[in-house]
């Protein structure tokens, strides 16, 4: 078990920890990205995804953006994002990752605040309309709530993902959690190639968790089948 | 016998106790909660009784294998519980697909079975989901008679389709048990249901509680306690005026002299009768009836220029239907003839209350 | 920069080149396409088996999603950097990475398709003489197939992106032509393994799309009612 002896004494030399180059400042780094995609890509795709649903308009495209999301894989999307961005002029690290995280962070938020928002039940939207709310009043008021456990689902699958590829972001020069996992392949040391992906891997159930406790306090209503919250969504059909 | 689910404090059914006769069908009636359907999923298995016994023509089922008692029970439900993935002629052939019968056999049966429970043969091909209710119900029939199972069970096969359908779904029920004779257990709540088709109606109360059992006019006419009078619901003698027929009561012979009668004796006819009409007959014939006031200054009674008798019946129209006919007729009662249309009497509103009050 | 002219080196792609490698992208389709159907294949026989002890045990349903949606958490490569260690820059190492992100949606998939069969129709089932084992193949799986066939999709879409990254430790398919582009700043590559994924993504996508409908005529003339 020499490889686990490498990890345990890599993260037990504080010197490891500090620095530019420290497992706290590229956790951080990590977070820092993985929420400003999140953000983003979410004040760019749940109001639009919000207003299709309501009109019950652009299936088709959310059906197109979900399937392309999905057949595109997120490391060659990273992978073609840093070609364009140094012809461009914006260099490597944090920014193209960023772009290319939104991206992908886009498909599963826009698909399930759509379904969420589309699949209301029409008699409680008839009802609305006949007690005089106005179209706003309805997405607001009764449309949204109802949707926000899927919207939020949408964000959940969105985050896990974000913080999953962040790692390739070490690739080009982003100097998160997958650094550590670039430089233990290229330096072929087990300790850095093992903090990398345990330190990935527990941001990424920590996410996790976050969001289910999340899910549980916005959704008091939905009392039963709590156990169920801790686990991964699974992507919404269309 | 009796069924108490685990974890219920109190039975579902209670130390029930029922014969059920072979060759008609028994209505198992009662408000929710009574253990109506609970009793007949005890009979093909589908819920184990925590006691007792259940005999099927003289065999205990829980005795027999599972799969052959279900195999010999045929079993209808208001979802209808067809196979959305099969076509409706591989859902008529389950059971005898089951039992392995040749190809040529299950196509000559299923034939029979859409003639027999009217469906369009067109349908065959198709899939449940692009029936009709009503459709799929008939279907859903077929599916239980497939391998012509002496008992049938029905569970409230009606409720799910709209009244209009129901009711021609109850009209071919009953023509269709006139021919095929099963011994038919049917579950509802709808007691107006029960009464128009079946043989025997047991009410059932909270828990499984046998509250009466017999043929449905005798529910009607001695109710016996008050559970079962409220659940029977008002006009109970309309009701059993339905059910019963004109046969069911006597006739009389009525104001009605030969046309070779003379003046004198049709007079002293009606003053008998107390009516100020006169009804002709030529022996088995009915020829009409004429006022009092017409036979003035007629010699012959052949001279008289009569009206038809509007309120025609026959000895097994129900007495409800000959009820509407008498009040909405001038002369109050009705004539009754048999099928050749020989005369075979009058039937009046006393008539019908006596025999009612039999 | 042109899509469609025969440039040079520094367009986004150079026909020359990949007229040139002709090869090595046939064999690199086929490592991907090997890679990823041995995933599916193992994932779904796995998910198969622990879907059918669920369903027969219902308490082990929670442990057993528990532990296949931590699998499902655990970002890739951090998942196949985590078994390099043990069992090295594999074929194994891969499988075993892409085989548990399968599992969750398939055990998943199985399980709320067999539960979505409507109790009337399993009733009807017993009541006519079905044996429980018949009836769970004839008319249970029967009618869960389409959510069967749904988590099939995801999971070979998933898993086909997933390939791509096993490039980085060093198995073939799309991802090494990827990494080659990276190591080399040579766009060409890249955007001929990305391309090709997706093309790849949507022909198994729209294949399953189609075992399905043959599968299931009862559904495709629903539609058509």
């Amino acid at each position: 078990m020499g490889a686990f002896q490498d990890f345990t004494e890599f993260v037990t030399t504080s010197s490891n920890w500090w620095g530019d180059r420290g497992i706290v400042h590229r956790s951080i780094e990590h977070m820092r990205l993985s929420g400003a995609s999140v953000l983003a890509a979410s004040v760019i795709a749940t109001p639009a995804a919000m207003f299709f649903g309501h009109v019950k308009r652009g299936g088709l495209a959310a059906q197109s953006i979900v399937n392309v999301g999905r057949a595109i894989p997120s490391f060659a999307l990273l992978a073609l994002l840093f070609p364009l961005s140094l012809q461009w002029g914006f260099g490597l690290g944090f920014w193209p990752t960023l772009v290319a995280l939104v991206l992908l962070a886009i498909p599963p938020m826009f698909t399930n605040a759509y379904v969420g928002v589309r699949d209301v039940d029409p008699a409680i939207v008839e009802a609305s309309r006949g007690m005089g709310m106005g179209e706003r009043q309805v997405l607001l008021r009764v449309e949204t709530p109802i949707a926000v456990p899927l919207i939020i689902t949408g964000i959940r699958l969105a985050s896990v993902q974000v913080v999953a590829t962040a790692t390739l972001g070490g690739l080009f020069g982003f100097n998160g959690l997958g650094s550590y996992i670039f430089e233990g392949f290229a330096q072929q040391n087990d300790g850095k190639l093992l903090t990398g992906a345990v330190g990935v891997a527990l941001l990424a159930i920590a996410t996790e968790l976050v969001f289910s406790f999340i899910m549980r306090r916005a959704t008091p209503w939905l009392a039963p089948k709590r156990d169920l919250d801790l686990l991964p969504p699974v992507p919404v059909p269309l | 016998m009796s069924k108490r689910f685990p974890g219920s404090r109190t039975p579902a059914v209670q130390e029930l106790s029922l014969e059920l006769p072979s060759g008609s069908l028994a209505a198992l009636v009662g408000p929710s909660g009574c253990g109506k359907t609970t009793t007949l999923k005890m009979i093909n298995r589908l819920i184990e009784p925590t006691s007792g016994c259940i005999e099927v023509q003289g065999r205990n089922v829980v005795e027999m294998p599972l799969h052959e008692l279900r195999r010999g029970i045929g079993y209808v439900i208001q979802q209808t519980g067809l196979f959305p993935h099969k076509t409706i002629a591989a859902n008529i052939a389950t059971v005898p697909s089951l039992l392995g019968w040749g190809k040529e056999r299950v196509r000559e049966r299923t034939q029979e079975l859409v003639d027999l429970v009217g469906l369009d043969p067109e349908l065959l091909r198709r899939y449940p989901a692009e029936l009709s209710g009503g459709q799929q119900q008939r279907v859903g029939v077929a599916r239980a008679l497939a391998a012509d199972p002496p008992i049938l069970l029905m569970d409230e096969p009606y409720s799910a389709v709209d009244p209009i359908v129901r009711g021609r779904l109850q009209d071919e029920l009953i023509a269709l048990q006139a021919r095929v004779h099963k011994t038919i257990v049917l579950v509802t709540h709808d007691i107006d249901e029960a009464i128009k088709l079946a043989d025997h109606i047991a009410i059932l109360n909270v828990g499984g509680v046998l509250e009466q059992f017999g043929p449905p006019a005798d529910l009607l006419r001695a109710p016996a306690n008050e559970f079962v009078a409220n659940f029977l619901g008002r006009e109970r003698a309309l009701k059993r005026m339905a059910l019963l027929r004109v046969r069911d009561v006597e006739l009389v012979s009525g104001p009605v002299v030969e046309v070779s009668a003379s003046v004198e004796e049709s007079f002293k006819v009606m003053a008998d009768h107390g009516v100020d009409w006169l009804g002709l007959r030529d022996g088995d014939r009915l020829l009409g009836w004429a006022w009092a006031a017409d036979l003035d200054g007629v010699r012959s009674l052949g001279d008289i220029a009569t009206e038809p008798f509007r309120a025609w019946v026959r000895p097994d129209t129900p007495l409800r239907e000959a009820l509407d006919l008498i009040v909405d007729s001038s002369t109050r009662v009705a004539a009754v003839f048999d099928d050749e249309d020989r005369y075979l009497g009058m039937l009046t509103i006393q008539q019908i209350a006596d025999g009612m009050a039999q | 920069m042109s899509f469609l002219g025969a440039n040079g080196p520094d367009s986004l792609i150079w026909w020359d080149w990949v007229d040139r490698h002709r090869e090595e992208i046939k064999q690199a389709t086929f490592e991907h396409l090997r890679l990823t159907l041995i995933a599916v294949a193992v994932g779904f026989l796995i998910s198969g088996a622990l879907a059918l002890v669920a369903l027969r045990y219902r308490w082990t349903y929670a442990p057993i999603t528990w532990i296949t949606g931590v699998l499902y958490t655990i970002p890739s490569l951090a998942l196949f950097v985590l078994l390099v260690p043990w069992t090295g820059f594999t074929t194994l190492t891969g499988e075993i990475g892409l085989v548990s992100y399968t599992l969750l949606i398939l055990i998943r998939n199985i399980v709320a398709g067999v539960d979505s069969v409507p109790a009337p129709v399993k009733e009807a089932a017993d009541a006519m003489g079905y044996r429980p084992v018949r009836r769970f193949f004839a008319v249970d799986l029967r009618l869960a197939t389409p959510t069967i066939i749904a988590g099939l999709r995801i999971a070979t879409v998933t898993t086909i992106g997933l390939v791509t990254v096993t490039g980085l430790i060093g198995l073939g398919g799309y991802g090494g032509l990827i990494n080659d582009g990276i190591d080399r700043t040579f766009s060409t590559p890249i955007v001929v393994g990305a391309g090709l994924s997706v093309v790849m993504a949507v022909t198994l996508d729209v294949g399953l799309a189609g075992v399905e409908r043959v599968l299931t005529p009862w559904a495709r003339r629903k539609v058509a009612r």
